[in-house]
């Protein structure tokens, strides 16, 4: 029986992620900048891309790197010619975003510790 | 429920499909209120604002919600859950909808500390689990406290994100709206629970026939109930505590400010496994054994990590396992509050054991800051959660996990 219940977790988890996959992927393209922008911004490119060629495309789009981010395929990079962004992504960036919408939030019961929590990291 | 009866059920409210509501509520619930964190910057800086007029709200919500469990509870118990969790998702709305467009502090604080607090407690895991304790067949209880309470935790791991794009994409004040939006899907997930409305339904076998002020009176002189709650005291420490002053107490011993977050985001994750482990090992024995070595092993984990050295190793196992044990003391001492008690009232008394665990969040994070203020390290803080954990192993051992007498039948 329990057995049953197993499956009814496994279904039910992963139908809840491939629904938030779902909805992440509209809000995220609605989150990432406009073509003309320039500034300081990250640039997201697809996990396990060679560094080489990410710092190949980054050259070519014109943007200075300012850093590497805490995971390998996001970059911290700026530019002040207008349409930074756009040829980010013309260059094989998947987007690109003035911040990363994520966060160490944690899975807890209490809201101002997370308060806390996102005030003291970048 | 006669087999002719249960054949003419609709599919909707068969047991599986209460379970799968009742998550649904759990992980919106749950899952809203983790993006508050990401509001404090642009809330605070539309109204100019500092930053403690935020996290006062916030306060206030965590303090609502602890003193709001009982009250939701007793409603529950009496008019059924599914009521108490639609009308606390209204609640909520409202008070989301009041973080939008308020202006003043003290009207933020009434939404966003106030309402969302009632809404909150009126509408969380508490109030699914008490629902799903009667409908669901005592050898599959303990594993459903546990589903919910990962739903819980999975709503928390996958909202936050989700708020944080939804600031990015909308603005905040579209964001909070779209969460006050989504927030009424409680309703929508709580209206199967209307199938199997347990608020009129006679006692369940073996239960004796006392009113709520009986229960709650027996259960304030139970010896075994006062050590529940003041175990869960230490699991609302322990967890605040950690949440709140580990990445600086990580950034301070050379670890990156996005390693720490990282490290932290994975106790989100091991918690949904911990949850739900933890609800089938309650199935299978005493609840009280396991709960007790939860928190002896959170004692040993807290040693561990202040006396080795602090690097991205050790941080990384210490979260992960940390996580593992998170979340999980939840559908233990529920489990226990069932055992005790029965089911009938356990939305009310697992509400009381609730207010421990706010009271004891509430200390962990200011003992925190303010012992860390006193001795420069927050050493001491560490020590005193070592210290507490084994209070709480040992508080645990002598519960007596059988039916109060007063509430079996004669």
């Amino acid at each position: 029986m329990l057995r049953s219940g197993h499956r009814l977790a496994l279904i039910l988890f992963t139908a809840v992620l491939v629904a938030w996959l779902a909805v992440m992927a509209v809000v995220m393209r609605h989150a990432a900048l406009p073509p003309e922008a320039s500034g300081p911004m990250l640039a997201i490119f697809e996990p396990g891309a060679p560094e080489d060629e990410v710092f190949a495309s980054l050259t070519r789009a014109g943007a200075r790197v300012v850093r590497k981010g805490g995971l390998g395929f996001i970059w911290v990079v700026a530019g002040d010619e207008p349409g930074l962004a756009g040829r980010l992504v013309k260059e094989g960036a998947l987007g690109a975003y003035r911040e990363l919408p994520v966060s160490p939030v944690i899975a807890g019961c209490f809201a101002f510790a997370d308060v806390k929590m996102a005030g003291l990291m970048p | 429920m006669s087999t002719t009866a249960a054949a003419r059920s609709p599919w909707y409210a068969s047991v599986t499909a209460l379970i799968v509501a009742g998550c649904l509520v759990a992980i919106v619930n749950f899952g809203i209120r983790s993006t508050f964190g990401f509001f404090t910057v642009p809330i605070s800086d539309a109204h100019g604002w500092p930053r403690e007029i935020f996290s006062f709200a916030m306060a206030v919500h965590n303090l609502v919600w602890g003193l709001a469990t009982p009250l939701a509870g007793m409603l529950a118990d009496r008019y059924g859950s599914a009521r108490v969790l639609m009308a606390g998702a209204v609640i909520y709305c409202a008070g989301l909808v009041m973080m939008a467009f308020t202006q003043t502090p003290f009207m933020f604080n009434v939404g966003g500390g106030l309402l969302v607090g009632v809404g909150v407690a009126f509408s969380s895991f508490s109030i699914v689990m008490a629902a799903l304790g009667r409908i669901v067949p005592p050898d599959r209880r303990s594993w459903a406290f546990g589903i919910a309470t990962a739903s819980g935790s999975m709503g928390q791991f996958i909202f936050a994100p989700l708020g944080a794009s939804l600031i990015t994409a909308y603005g905040w004040q579209n964001a909070l709206n779209i969460l006050a939006v989504l927030s009424l899907l409680i309703i929508v997930f709580a209206a199967p629970l209307m199938a199997r409305n347990t608020s009129s339904a006679p006692r369940n076998a073996g239960e004796a026939d006392i009113t709520m002020r009986q229960a709650i009176g027996i259960a304030f002189g139970h010896r075994s109930y006062l050590l529940l709650v003041s175990g869960f005291f230490v699991c609302g420490f322990q967890l605040a505590f950690i949440v709140v002053h580990m990445p600086p107490y990580l950034v301070e011993h050379g670890i990156s400010k996005e390693f720490a977050g990282f490290a932290m985001g994975l106790i989100g994750l091991f918690n949904v496994v911990g949850s739900y482990v933890s609800g089938i090992i309650g199935g299978r024995g005493e609840k009280r054994v396991p709960l007790a070595v939860i928190y002896l092993l959170r004692s040993l984990l807290v040693a561990g990590f202040v006396l080795l050295p602090v690097t991205p190793l050790t941080t990384l196992l210490f979260t992960m396992s940390m996580g593992l044990l998170w979340l999980s003391t939840v559908p233990l001492t529920m489990g226990l509050v069932t055992v005790m008690f029965g089911t009938r009232y356990m939305a009310t008394l697992y509400g009381f054991v609730f207010v421990s665990h706010q009271v004891g969040s509430f200390l962990g994070v200011w003992l925190g800051g303010r012992l860390y203020d006193a001795f420069g390290s927050y050493s001491i803080v560490w020590w005193l959660s070592v210290a507490l954990g084994v209070f709480a192993f040992v508080v645990h051992l002598p519960i007596r996990e059988q039916r109060q007498t007063r509430f079996a039948a004669a």
